[in-house]
This record gives C-alpha cells, sequence and structure tokens, in this order.
C-alpha cells in the first residue's frame, strides 16, 4: 500500500503544482468558510438589500412595490409613534448598557474570588442568562401584576416597617458593639463579619420581639393593599425619565443580560496578572486604588467588547416588548425593533413593509454610529 | 434484437404509465386551520364527514394544521403562492386579505351547488363575509357574548340571577348586592377590552365608522356606554380579571370569586376542566335602560378559498362536506361550537336540560337579537382596538378620568385612520 502510494506522491511533487501554496491555502480557507459566507451572502446581505430597496416603496406584499422615494422616510418622522419608538429604544439601550456592564463587572469581581464553592454560585448567577427570555419575561409579567408579588412585598413592607427597621438598627448595633470587642482584644474582625453577623441578627430578633411585645413598635394592618401600577400605565418616573413599564423591562434585561457579559468579565480577570497587584500591595496601594488602576486599565479590551455586544444588543431588545403585549400601553414600551415587527405584522390588517424596512434601517444606521462613537471614545 | 425488444418494453411502460396517471393520482386539496385541540375535531371531521363523500369524486384531502400565529402564516403564503387550497378565515382579519384579491369569491359555486345554498347559512354570519356583495367565505361556526353566572353566589346573596329582562340598570343592582369588595367577591369580572364592552357601546347605538372613515368616540352612545362599563370597575361593583390574577373573564368565574361574566361559548370547555363543580347558567347580555336594545358581537370562521388555487372545484367540494348538515350537526352535539346553518336551531340538542346546551342557545339567539356587529375594524384590526383597550384600563386602573382617556383614545385613532 505505502509502496505503491509513495511514486504518485513523487510524481506529483515533480510536477509543478496548479496553485501556488498561497492560494491553495487561501482556497482551503473559503471552502471551510463557504457554508457559513453562504449564509450570510443569502440571509443578510441580500436579504439588507432588499430591506433598503423595500424602504424606498410602497409595498404590502400583495401588490407590486410602487416607488415612492423618501417618502417613508419623511413619513416615518412625523409619525408620533414612530418617534416614541426612537425615544424609548434610545433610553433603554443608554440605561441597559451602563448598568448591565457595571453589573456585570461587579458579580465577576465577586465571583473571581477562591472560595470553597464559588462554582455553584457562578452557575447559579448565569441561570437568567440561559432560561428562556419568553419564560422569565411571563414570570416577571407575574411579578409585577397589580395583585403580583411586588405589591405583595410592598404591603409587607408598609404594614411591618417599623419592626423591620428596628430589626436593622438593632442587627447594625450589635454588630458593630461586637466587631469593637473584637478588635479589642486585637482579634482580625472585619466589619461584615460573618459569625458575628448570625450572633447580631439572631440577638436583634429576640430584642425586635421583645420590643414588639411591650408595644414599643408595631405593626400596622392595612385596609387596602399596596397597588403600585408597574405595567399597564403611562406614568413616568421621575416625571422626565423613561415610562414605569419600560423600567421594569430595563430591570429584567439587566438582570438576564448581565451574567453573559459577568463571564466575559471573569476570563478578562484570570488574566490579568498577580504581579501586578503584588507590586501594588508592596507599594502600599488600598483595594480601590488596585481596582482603579489595575484592574479597570486591563480589562479596557474585554470592557469595549462588553459594551459593544451590550449596545447592539439593547439597541435590537424585541421580544420582552412583544410577551408584554397588553399588558402595558404600546406607547409606554415600544421599541424600535417592535416598531418594525409591528408593521410588518399588523393585527387583522394588511403589512406596512415600506415603513417597516425604513425603520429596519434606522435602527441599522443608529446602531452603526452609537457603535462607532463608542469606539471613539474608548479608543481616545 | 435483444436491445430492442427492451427499448421496446421501456417505451411500453411510459405509455401506460402516462395514460394511467390522470386516472390513479387524486387531486389533492390541501387544507389548513389553527393548531391546539382543533386539530383532533378537524381530524376527525374529515375523516368522517368529508372523505367518504371527496374520495369517490378523486380528490385527495390534506390537512395541514399551523401551530402558531396562523394569521400571519396565512398572509405570508398568500403572498408568495404556497398557500393551501382551503383554509379558515377569521373575521377579524379577513377583510385586508378580501380587498387585496387573494380570497376567491363563492356567489358562482353556490349557484351552482346541490347540496349548500346562501339561504342554509344565518345571515347575519354570511354578512360578516360579504365584501362589496360577494361572499367570501361560509362560516363553520360562530360564537358571541352572554352573560355567564355563578348560582351559588346569587343563592348565597338571596339575589334573583339576572335574566333577559335585565336592563343596565336592573343588573347593576343585582350584582351591587351581591358584590362584597372588603371580602374579595365581586358582582362581575370587566374585562378592559373593546372585545367585551363593544357590545354595550353597540347596544347604546354606536357606530364604528362615520361615512368619512373616521371613529367618532364623542358619540353619546359610545360615551354612555364607556361610563358604565368603567364605572362597573370604580364603584367596585366589578373588577378586572387582572386583579384576581386572571387575564380573562373566565378565568375569573372559575376562581368563584365574581358574580358574572360576559364571554362566549368557548367559556363551557374551559368550565368544564377547569371549575367543574360550578353551578352556572347564562343569559343573554342586559339591554340598554332607554332604548330596551342589546348589542353584541360575532366572532366567527369561514371556511374560504386561495383565489389562486388551482384546484378550487375540488376543494369547495370539500368545503360543502366540511359545512354540511350532517358535519354541523355533529360538531354540535359533541358541544363544540355553534353551527352556522339556520335549520339546527331546532336540532333537539337545544332542548337539552344541561347547562351547557342551554348556554349555547343563547349564544346561539345572541346572533340575531339587537344591534349585532362582526367582530371586525375594516382595514384596521388591531390598530383601531388598542387606543380603545388602553383607554378603558386606563380608566378602569384608576389613572386617567374618562374625559383624558377618550380624549387620548380619539387622538390615537385618528392617527391610525388617516394614514
Amino acid at each position: 500500500m505505502a509502496a505503491r502510494a509513495a511514486p504518485a506522491g513523487r510524481r506529483g511533487a515533480l510536477r509543478r503544482p496548479l496553485l501556488t501554496e498561497r492560494a491553495q491555502e487561501a482556497l482551503t480557507a473559503y471552502a471551510f468558510l463557504a457554508p457559513f459566507l453562504f449564509g450570510l451572502v443569502v440571509f443578510f446581505a441580500y436579504a439588507f438589500v432588499r430591506t433598503v430597496y423595500f424602504s424606498f416603496t410602497r409595498y404590502d406584499l400583495f401588490h407590486p412595490p410602487q416607488w415612492v422615494g423618501l417618502d417613508n422616510y419623511l413619513a416615518i418622522f412625523q409619525e408620533p409613534r414612530f418617534l416614541t419608538a426612537l425615544a424609548n429604544s434610545l433610553t433603554f439601550a443608554a440605561v441597559v448598557t451602563t448598568a448591565q456592564t457595571v453589573f456585570a463587572l461587579m458579580l465577576a469581581l465577586v465571583l473571581n474570588q477562591k472560595l470553597k464553592g464559588i462554582t455553584f454560585f457562578r452557575a447559579a448567577y448565569y441561570m437568567p442568562s440561559v432560561t428562556s427570555s419568553i419564560v422569565i419575561t411571563l414570570i416577571f409579567i407575574w411579578l409585577f401584576q397589580r395583585t403580583g408579588v411586588m405589591n405583595y412585598l410592598l404591603t409587607l413592607a408598609a404594614t411591618y416597617w417599623q419592626m423591620l427597621l428596628a430589626f436593622l438598627a438593632l442587627t447594625a448595633l450589635v454588630q458593630a458593639a461586637l466587631v469593637i470587642a473584637e478588635r479589642r482584644r486585637h482579634l482580625p474582625a472585619s466589619v461584615l463579619e460573618p459569625s458575628l453577623l448570625v450572633v447580631a441578627m439572631m440577638v436583634a430578633a429576640a430584642a425586635t420581639a421583645g420590643l414588639a411585645a411591650a408595644g414599643v413598635v408595631r405593626a400596622f394592618p392595612r385596609q387596602e393593599p399596596v397597588i403600585i401600577t408597574w405595567l399597564n400605565t403611562r406614568r413616568r418616573f421621575p416625571d422626565w425619565g423613561a415610562p414605569i413599564p419600560l423600567e421594569a423591562i430595563m430591570m429584567l434585561n439587566t438582570w438576564t443580560t448581565a451574567p453573559t457579559f459577568m463571564l466575559l468579565y471573569l476570563a478578562g480577570l484570570q488574566d490579568i496578572p498577580r504581579e501586578l497587584y503584588e507590586a501594588a500591595s508592596v507599594d502600599g496601594a488600598t483595594p480601590w486604588q488596585q481596582f482603579r488602576h489595575i484592574t479597570v486599565p486591563q480589562l479596557r479590551h474585554v470592557s469595549f467588547l462588553v459594551v459593544t455586544l451590550g449596545l447592539i444588543g439593547t439597541l435590537q431588545m424585541f421580544d420582552q416588548v412583544a410577551i408584554i403585549g397588553d399588558q402595558a400601553p404600546l406607547e409606554s414600551v415600544i421599541t424600535l425593533a417592535y416598531y418594525v415587527y409591528n408593521n410588518v405584522f399588523p393585527g387583522g390588517a394588511l403589512p406596512r413593509i415600506g415603513a417597516a424596512s425604513a425603520g429596519a434601517v434606522i435602527l441599522a444606521v443608529l446602531t452603526l454610529v452609537v457603535v462607532l462613537i463608542q469606539r471613539k471614545v474608548v479608543e481616545r | 434484437m435483444r436491445r430492442s425488444i427492451g427499448s421496446r418494453l421501456v417505451l411500453a411502460w411510459i405509455v401506460v404509465a402516462l395514460l394511467a396517471s390522470p386516472t390513479l393520482a387524486a387531486t389533492v386539496v390541501r387544507v389548513s386551520g389553527w393548531g391546539g385541540t382543533d386539530i383532533a375535531i378537524v381530524e376527525e371531521l374529515i375523516s368522517r364527514f368529508v372523505k367518504p363523500v371527496v374520495e369517490k369524486e378523486g380528490i385527495e384531502v390534506k390537512y395541514e394544521p399551523i401551530a402558531e400565529d396562523f394569521a400571519g402564516f396565512l398572509t405570508n403564503s398568500l403572498s408568495a403562492g404556497t398557500a393551501p387550497d382551503l383554509f379558515y378565515m377569521d373575521i377579524f382579519w379577513a377583510e385586508p386579505l378580501i380587498a387585496a384579491g387573494r380570497i376567491e369569491p363563492l356567489d358562482d359555486y353556490l349557484a351552482r351547488s346541490k347540496v349548500l345554498h346562501k339561504q342554509d347559512i344565518l345571515p347575519n354570519l354570511l354578512q360578516a363575509f360579504t365584501y362589496k356583495g360577494k361572499v367570501y367565505g361560509i362560516p363553520k361556526d360562530f360564537n358571541t357574548l352572554a352573560l355567564f353566572y355563578n348560582k351559588d353566589l346569587f343563592d348565597d346573596a338571596g339575589v334573583a340571577y339576572p335574566n333577559e329582562t335585565d336592563t343596565w340598570d336592573t343588573l347593576v343592582a343585582k350584582l351591587r348586592k351581591l358584590s362584597r369588595p372588603q371580602e374579595g367577591i365581586y358582582g362581575v369580572a370587566a374585562t378592559p377590552e373593546f372585545a367585551r364592552f363593544g357590545a354595550f357601546a353597540y347596544a347604546a347605538g354606536f357606530k364604528l365608522f362615520d361615512e368619512k372613515g373616521r371613529s367618532d368616540l364623542s358619540q353619546p352612545g359610545f360615551v354612555e356606554a364607556f361610563r358604565w362599563y368603567t364605572g362597573l370597575v370604580r364603584d367596585k361593583v366589578g373588577v378586572l380579571p387582572a386583579d384576581l390574577g386572571q387575564g380573562w373573564g373566565g378565568g375569573a368565574l372559575a376562581t368563584e370569586k365574581v358574580g358574572a361574566a360576559f364571554e362566549g361559548a368557548w367559556i363551557l370547555g374551559f368550565l368544564r376542566d377547569q371549575a367543574p363543580n360550578l353551578r352556572y347558567g347564562a343569559t343573554l347580555l342586559p339591554k340598554h335602560p332607554t332604548t330596551k336594545q342589546r348589542g353584541n358581537f360575532i366572532y366567527t370562521v369561514s371556511w374560504s378559498i386561495n383565489a389562486a388555487s388551482k384546484v378550487k372545484q375540488a376543494a369547495f367540494k370539500v368545503l360543502e362536506a366540511l359545512t354540511s348538515p350532517e358535519a354541523q350537526q355533529w360538531v354540535l352535539r359533541r358541544g363544540l361550537a355553534l353551527p352556522s346553518r339556520a335549520a339546527l336551531l331546532n336540532d333537539p340538542y337545544f332542548q337539552q336540560k344541561s347547562p351547557e346546551a342551554e348556554a349555547n342557545l343563547i349564544v346561539f339567539r345572541g346572533a340575531s337579537d339587537g344591534n349585532v356587529q362582526p367582530f371586525k375594524f375594516g382595514k384596521y384590526g388591531d390598530a383601531w382596538m388598542r387606543p380603545v383597550n388602553e383607554a378603558l384600563s386606563g380608566v378602569m386602573t384608576g389613572e386617567l378620568t374618562v374625559e383624558k382617556a377618550l380624549q387620548q383614545a380619539q387622538k390615537a385613532l385618528d392617527e391610525v385612520t388617516s394614514r
């Protein structure tokens, strides 16, 4: 077998190759890339070109597209619903990207410690990211209903606030006393020493029960439960801020996306050489100074990735708005992506492909611009 | 020599195959509807009532249920030319598709048919699928709204059951006696949706569009009904289903915390499963106090034919079998839906003393009592209802005044109807 193959190989080697080595390498690369490139061209490039074309036409899927030039773009900027969607999208992107980046970094710092069982917490905190966003949104709607868990907790807080306050104050006092006592005996005790905290909480709970029995603090049973309308409202909080339902979606979105970015930060943190921290410690840098001057600059490239992905993701946020549906007024939650969808599939009416395409093109351009600005800011 | 015999044999086979194919291959009619519990029903309908009739004529039925967003599927496939031959068409989104010329008018087929005539079908239902004088669908079944009530709650409170003579005022008086908000018991579940409230607006004489195609929410009838309906919740005679953790009136009724709900016959299967011990009754919606008229919606779905289908005659044959008296009687007696054939009003099923049969009769009668309108909004669909729904919920959650809510809704509606 080998004896027969060898002459063939030698013969091939003697002949001048059809392609240079470089070209062959490139060809191999393209061959491997072909399936992906095919998908990219068919489903993205072609679709994008069609979308741009449709954005200059009036088209309802049934009648042939009619060229209308810039009409869709002019009309869309006079449509209050589109302007609302634009404002909502930009607010959403700015707030959620900031919140999720900060939150992800904080989570990563906490979960980067060498503690027993930390892998469990890493997995636990990652859970929201792998759960279906539909399921999470449905649970979330249930939490935020007028008679949901959020309002229930608020009702409890309104009823028992005196006891709660007393308990917290007593815990703090006892903890402070215990820590001072430990330090007096020259034992290293941090402010939030867990073992002391447990003792403090037990003492505080007993003391609060005593105070309640003595009638010093008391509960205020309510006739009516606290009802805050979280979803079905046009109100804004604060008055110049975002609509409350959109803010509720912001909280949900931050909570579900931060863990993915936490994972990126976690990987970034583990790449930072330990020597930097050791050298800084020797020079007497405080933990805050170490974070400020070592961790943050070292994580710059990760931050860039996180912010870019965050901006793209938040500008295209759609599913949570779609699931909330009739539970909230449209203008309080509509985003650009939902505006596009709503024009392509309006319930009980013909599609408005022209307006939808114009909206989609604006969304694409906006995303590009925001990412470019962000890049400029980071590179500076 | 051997070769020529071989080639002749092949030739003979080809000729035979070509001659035989028209008789062997049946005409295939693709039938589509939505998924869920509907699949088992349609499959049984087809095998019991359609196949025995059409197979003799060489027609093969291929059923393709669509699991989600049937309306979206149909819009896409009709525009792409891949749509089924015969399909469901909901009154809610029928008009835009008809106006786009994608649905086959059925008048000629009906004129020639031996088993299906226009006068067989309830006129209100047929009217719902009539566009510019032509019929575009044969209603397969329908629903209207009725007042469903919990007999135990009325008995406990010593209040007479609601009945057909009730007006808005007498009904509220009954419900008020029943309502004990501090104990979490309410008179009625009022859903903040035009799909329920609209029936009362129609009772008060509301007209959806004026001659210019604009909707005027300042019509006295609309405002009066709006105040009355939202007032149910503000006066704590009624409650939003959401406040009981429910998404609709049926769910609220099943919790046994509300005396009544405005729903259609779709509630029956739900109550059978979710609240089998609930003693319920049904009656017609209350009358407007001064006009003494009722209003109602007709929710209906038709069988319609794809205008681009290549087998329209065969598709109509299948349609005939699907809406035949036997098929509709089977659907009715199984308690699945209300048939669209007028003659079935005299079916012995309706004389039964079961709560379901009685409720079905009430819903059946609702289709022809007072100002009854099909559940459709011209070419606007959802876009029309949304501002009104938001106004209703804004007032019913106590966030907006009636004036402010109607003003906002009117502004939003004008944007919709002017584009």
